[in-house]
């Protein structure tokens, strides 16, 4: 079990966005976090990441929590955000050597690897640029590699397939089965649903800050027989009952 | 439209008078009462000195004034979204201008005043000028300037195509052949051309401005430069959130990270010595502070003044420097990184150090050459020793575990 998501409330202020929200992602798998603008998947990942203390319940990562060990914590995510975010003093080159330098890694090693993503992702002529002059999915794809460096043991993703191209697309894929088969887990967030429902093994389904439902494509389509085959129409009937 | 330019300027002035405030802070008055009466103290005593029939008096004049004449942009509050919004009511924009150029004259005559009341006494003396003359001149710059303002609204119309006629070489030979003729023949005679000129602008502006369209991007990007520079100004002395400082590339700087290895302990090392160097926000800050305060070390003298003066110095730029720590809170990697709180402030505290000392090195030589005292040199070389350990050591982390304390 990677990481068990326990009973949590919590948000920005106060007043609760999510409401006593429970699930798991386990290793080597890639769970689908599904729901509206709005629903708590942002908050979700924010509290997942550390940036949000819950107001109750716990997070665990691998048997560890952000209070008892925030370093062996956080030492295992690796986080891409929706909207990318970069140092604006640092070059591309200066960006991954500081993820080196801040996950303690085998410098040569990770250069290895870091080489290999930068080609595969069309960035490697470009290590010396300042971030200002990336457009949005050169940014997205700094994140991506940056990202995949750490050979993190959970990746949180958040809504990646917007701005990036179909061939990053493609290849953001492959990278993410690649890992997942050395025991990786992903959980991801994002609209795109018939991607969603090619590649994620589970889907956890966030309605008003509470999880709707949760588990695969057959678990799901089980649980809602009515509402349709494909992950779409069980998206939608879901949101229906709110709205009637 | 007028009252449209009426509610943006409310809104406008209200903003430049909460900066305003923060720019005459206490010091800065204090420093500024020095500037003005050293200057003025300088000033008459050229006078003294000067006698009548000098060559390059009238050319003094002439330069002073045709730079004055620019001072006083056309401010005409104009916004970006205008283009969609405004563009309907394009005809009636007209009004709008009007409204803005004649708020711009306000603060463009003030300026012209002030500065031909300035030179009054130097023309006075070096050129022998009687009152009514004097006045004559102030008459004929204040409409020339009203010319000024008045090509910069024409220019806001396409109506001469892609020419614009507040081009900078016709503005300035329009003041230049103005006021040469005014300081080398008669100020009366400059009055009448001044006179001319705008008059034949006001009417053939009178007859073409409805037909033509507003150059919308133009004014949008001209009044967005005019903001940026009072932000900047602004910026100088206080955080103006609109002004994003900008980065240089500076690789002939490289070489100061060398020392800097890759390793986790020196992670945030790494990104506050490279965001420090190629920002321009803290490094500008630290540079302009370094700099005065070693002119004002070279030129003030004295036993404890000198040293009094280079410990207010350190320790305004240690004070400034205190937001950088937090210059990276918006970049969530910042609180991703696993990476302990701890070795982000030592980095910190290191690099205060390092720059403070720098600093101080600095001010310290300037102290040494223009005292030539060793007991002087004595004590500010312990007095800045004990500063800079202090700021970068003890009063750095403090305020800085205040902050984070107070922020969760």
């Amino acid at each position: 079990m990677a990481l068990e998501v326990s009973h949590v409330v919590g948000g920005y202020s106060q007043i609760p966005v999510l409401k006593d929200i429970s699930f798991d992602v386990r290793d080597g798998e890639l769970v689908g976090l599904i729901g509206l603008n709005g629903a708590g998947k942002s908050t979700t990942i924010n509290h997942v990441i550390g940036l949000l203390t819950p107001h109750k319940g716990t997070i665990t990562l691998n048997g560890v929590t952000i209070d008892q060990d925030s370093q062996a914590y956080k030492q295992q995510i690796a986080y891409i955000p929706e909207t990318p975010v970069l140092y604006q003093e640092l070059t591309l080159r200066e960006h991954l050597e500081m993820t080196m330098m801040a996950y303690d890694l085998d410098q040569k090693q990770a250069w290895e690897t870091a080489h290999d993503l930068l080609k595969v992702f069309r960035l490697d002529n470009k290590l010396d640029w300042f971030p200002a002059n990336f457009s949005k999915g050169m940014k997205q794809k700094v994140m991506i590699v940056c990202a995949f460096l750490t050979q993190a043991k959970l990746y949180i993703i958040d809504e990646p397939f917007l701005g990036l191209d179909p061939l990053a697309v493609n290849d953001l894929l492959n990278l993410i089965e690649q890992r997942k088969k050395t025991g990786a887990s992903i959980l991801m967030s994002t609209h795109v649903l018939d991607t969603a429902q090619r590649y994620c093994d589970r889907f956890v389904l966030l309605h008003d800050g509470q999880v709707k439902t949760e588990g695969t494509l057959s678990e799901l389509q089980a649980a809602l027989p009515e509402a349709g085959e494909s992950l779409n129409d069980i998206y939608l009937s879901m949101t229906k009952v709110d709205r009637a | 439209m007028t009252d449209l330019f009426k509610s943006r300027l409310q809104r406008h002035l209200r903003e430049m008078a909460k900066y305003l405030r923060l720019v005459f802070n206490d010091f800065f008055v204090f420093a500024l009462m020095f500037l003005l009466g050293g200057l003025g103290y300088g000033y008459s005593n050229v006078l003294k000195q000067l006698k009548l029939g000098l060559w390059w008096a009238p050319v003094v004049v002439v330069l002073v004034l045709l730079v004055t004449l620019q001072v006083g942009r056309f401010a005409t509050l104009i916004e970006d979204a205008d283009r969609v919004f405004l563009l309907p009511k394009e005809r009636a924009m007209h009004a709008y201008l009007v409204a803005a150029r004649r708020y711009s004259q306000g603060l463009a005559q003030t300026t012209q005043v002030i500065v031909v009341f300035l030179l009054a006494p130097f023309l006075r003396v070096a050129l022998g000028w009687s009152v009514p003359q004097i006045v004559g001149l102030l008459i004929a710059q204040v409409i020339l300037k009203d010319t000024l303002l008045r090509l910069d609204l024409a220019s806001a119309y396409q109506v001469t195509g892609q020419r614009r006629m507040n081009d900078w070489p016709i503005k300035w030979a329009l003041g230049l052949i103005t006021l040469a003729i005014g300081v080398w023949l008669t100020p009366y005679a400059a009055i009448v051309l001044a006179l001319l000129v705008d008059a034949v602008v006001a009417i053939w502006m009178q007859r073409h401005w409805q037909q033509q369209q507003i150059r919308w991007r133009e004014q949008i990007k001209i009044e967005d430069n005019r903001m940026l520079g009072i932000y900047r100004f602004f910026n100088l002395f206080t955080e103006v959130p609109m002004v994003e400082g900008t980065i240089k590339r500076r690789r002939y700087l490289d070489w100061l990270f060398k020392s800097i290895k890759p390793t986790h302990e020196q992670t945030y090392a790494y990104l506050f010595s490279r965001g420090m160097v190629r920002g321009t926000d803290f490094s500008g800050l630290v540079v302009r502070l370094t700099v005065i305060g070693m002119l004002l070390l070279y030129f003030v003298r004295g036993e404890w003044l000198p040293i009094f003066l280079a410990a207010l110095f350190i320790y305004l730029i240690g004070f400034q420097l205190l937001p950088f720590f937090q210059q990276y809170d918006d970049v969530v990697f910042t609180h991703i990184y696993p990476i302990a709180p701890e070795l982000r402030l030592k980095s910190f505290e290191r690099l205060v150090t390092l720059i403070l000392g720098v600093a101080a090195l600095l001010m310290w030589v300037v102290i040494i050459i223009a005292n030539l005292s060793l007991v002087t040199a004595g004590i500010a070389l312990v007095v800045e020793l004990v500063e800079v350990w202090y700021l970068a050591r003890i009063y750095t982390p403090q305020r800085l575990a205040r902050a984070m304390k107070n922020k969760a």
